[in-house]
Formats: C-alpha cells, sequence, structure tokens
C-alpha cells in the first residue's frame, strides 16, 4: 500500500469512527424526553440531571462500540423504564413529595425494580459463560434508568429498587438457562 | 452481482454495521479498487480519483447504518454513482460560469458617465442662473405653469403670460450658456 493509499485509509477510518458515533447519538436522542420527564418528579434536579447524563453517555458509548457491547442495551431500556416511571407517575399522580413519611414511594420503586427484573430476566441476552458481556449491559442500562426515577429516596430508594430488579431477574435467568 | 466484486463485501459491510473494526481493512481492501474502476468507466483519470475517494469515504461515513438485508454492492455503487453525477454538475457549471461572466461585463452600465455627470451638473446651474434672472411675477407664471396650476385669471391671459416669460427665460438661458 503506497502513501497516499495509507492517508486516505486513515481518513477513512477517521470517517467511519465518527459516522458510527454520529449514529450512536441519533440512536439515543428518544431517550433525552424520557429523561425530561423524569425532572417532573420530585428528585432535585442536579440529581436526576447527573444521572440522566450519565446514562445517556453510557449508552451513546455502548451503541458507538456496538457489537456484543451494544446488544443488551434495548432490553436494558425497556426493563429500565418501569422502574424509572413508577415513582414518577406516583408522585405526578398528586402524591405528596415528603421524603422519610411515606412508604408509598419506596414500595414504588420495589414494584418497579420487581417488575422490571422480571422484564429484564425475560427479554436479555442469556448469560453464558466467555458471553457475560451482553447481560451485564442489559443489567447495568436497566438499573441506570430506575435510578433516575428513585433518586427521590436516595440510596434507600435505590437500593430498594435495586432489590426488586435483581428478585425480579434472578429467579427467570435461573429458569432460561435450565 | 457485478463481474469481479468480492462475494464478501457483503459479509464485511454486515460485519462493520455491527461495529466489527477488525472488518475495516479488508473491507478499505475489496472496496478501493472496486470505486476506481467504476468511476474510471465514466469519469477523466483525476476526476476519477477523486471521485472515488469521496464515495469511499462516504461510504465509511455512513457504514453504522448499513441494512443487512441490502445487497452490499448495490449500495456502494449507488453511492460511487452519486460522486459520479456531483463531479459531472461541477463540470457542466465550470463551462458555464465563462459565459456568464462575459454577459455580466459586457452589459452597459445604467448609471452616467463622469463626464455626463458634469455636463448634467453645469446645465442645472446655467438654468438655476437663467431663472434667477427673471422677475418674481415671471417666476411665479413658469412655476404654476410646470406644475399643471393656474391662477384666479383668465385662460388666454394665462396662456399670454406664460409666453411671455418663456421667452424672457430663453434670452436669459442664451445669455448664460451662450448657446445659439
Amino acid at each position: 500500500m503506497n502513501a497516499l493509499e495509507s492517508r486516505l485509509e486513515a481518513r477513512s477510518r477517521r470517517a467511519y469512527e465518527v459516522g458510527r458515533l454520529t449514529h450512536a447519538v441519533l440512536r439515543v436522542s428518544p431517550l433525552v424526553p424520557l429523561m425530561a420527564l423524569a425532572l417532573l418528579g420530585c428528585s432535585p434536579s442536579h440529581e436526576v440531571l447527573a444521572c440522566a447524563g450519565t446514562l445517556l453517555l453510557v449508552v451513546t458509548l455502548l451503541f458507538w462500540r456496538g457489537q456484543e457491547w451494544s446488544v443488551g442495551v434495548a432490553p436494558g431500556i425497556a426493563a429500565g423504564l418501569v422502574p424509572m416511571l413508577f415513582p414518577i407517575i406516583i408522585q405526578v399522580g398528586g402524591h405528596l413529595c415528603l421524603p422519610g413519611s411515606c412508604l408509598l414511594l419506596p414500595a414504588g420503586c420495589a414494584a418497579g425494580g420487581l417488575l422490571g427484573g422480571s422484564l429484564l430476566g425475560i427479554a436479555a441476552p442469556r448469560p453464558r459463560a466467555g458471553r457475560m458481556t451482553p447481560f451485564i449491559v442489559a443489567c447495568s442500562v436497566a438499573g441506570l434508568m430506575g435510578a433516575v426515577g428513585c433518586l427521590l429516596y436516595g440510596l434507600v430508594g435505590l437500593a430498594v429498587m435495586a432489590a426488586g430488579m435483581a428478585t425480579g431477574t434472578a429467579g427467570l435467568v435461573v429458569v432460561r438457562r435450565v | 452481482m457485478e463481474r469481479g466484486i468480492d462475494p464478501d463485501l457483503q459479509s464485511l459491510m454486515t460485519r462493520l454495521a455491527d461495529g466489527d473494526r477488525s472488518a475495516f481493512h479488508p473491507a478499505f481492501a475489496v472496496l478501493w479498487p472496486i470505486l476506481r474502476r467504476f468511476t474510471s468507466r465514466h469519469l477523466t483519470p483525476p476526476e476519477a480519483e477523486d471521485a472515488a475517494q469521496e464515495a469511499l469515504v462516504k461510504i465509511f461515513r455512513q457504514a453504522a447504518r448499513f441494512d443487512p438485508t441490502r445487497s452490499a454492492t448495490a449500495w456502494v455503487l449507488g453511492v460511487a454513482g452519486f460522486e459520479i453525477r456531483t463531479v459531472r454538475r461541477k463540470r457542466q457549471r465550470r463551462r458555464e460560469a465563462p459565459e456568464m461572466e462575459r454577459a455580466v461585463l459586457t452589459r452597459p452600465d445604467p448609471a452616467p458617465s463622469p463626464e455626463d455627470a458634469v455636463v448634467l451638473r453645469d446645465l442645472e446651474d446655467a438654468l438655476r442662473e437663467a431663472l434667477g434672472g427673471l422677475s418674481p411675477e415671471d417666476v411665479e407664471t413658469l412655476r404654476l405653469y410646470a406644475h399643471g396650476q393656474r391662477p384666479p385669471t383668465s385662460p388666454g391671459t394665462f396662456r399670454k403670460r406664460v409666453q411671455r416669460a418663456l421667452a424672457r427665460a430663453r434670452v436669459k438661458w442664451r445669455i448664460t450658456d451662450e448657446r445659439p
């Protein structure tokens, strides 16, 4: 390969990576209005924005990377929608935001986590030896999405959501592997 | 399938769309000669080289969006065909541009030349001086006449006044401008 072709290949490679990144950003863009919805809840805006920003960045990088790293993203988003939206619906529905004095919101996070975890157990790529990445990605994305909605109760809310999700996922994953 | 196109192109483009970077170099090695051959059939050598390079870069930029259910060959040649048409349109515009420039340069300038502007200014000054030498009644008569207005007198009387004022103005004008 001569010098011209080497330069052309380098230029083409840059174009390929830029094209992948652009495509990833476009694929992530529908999540932005969903994240904006999370601001309707009672969680502090800066925490929601930080969590949502992290989610968007992570999902963009996963899509850009591609292959097994992007396979788990769609099931993770679908599963994470439930624990994300449950607390928001409860809060927007008129329930007072009084941290610590009402069990409805943590219960909502737990129920959302359980349902989301069940969905994850059904839809996430089956974990296999040497091929755990898609399953881990799906769980991580679902957890991040749920966290956006359950931030109101801080670590308690997140822990409750995660516990519900793990419970919902574990049983179904075991069944699918058998 | 076009004769000579590597049958692996479909699998390479599919792998690239999936994000498999190890497919990049083999895809480049397959695509570059294909595109050069294709563009050289339709364009001159320097244009063919440019079009092939632009097509190659565009193909890789859009590789993430490649649909594996579509034919990679058709897609790649479609992009190259678009670049060929773009080069041909630019070539056509370059041919038309000199003709347009000639048309613009030969169009007559509607603005007066500097010499004409000086002559016009001198005439205006002479006319002002000539009118300045007339009596106020003559000036008022000519002003009304120029604006299409009539004083409260009979039309015949006004017509006579206009004729006399114009005659005196012509005399003044000849004296001022020394024109016959």
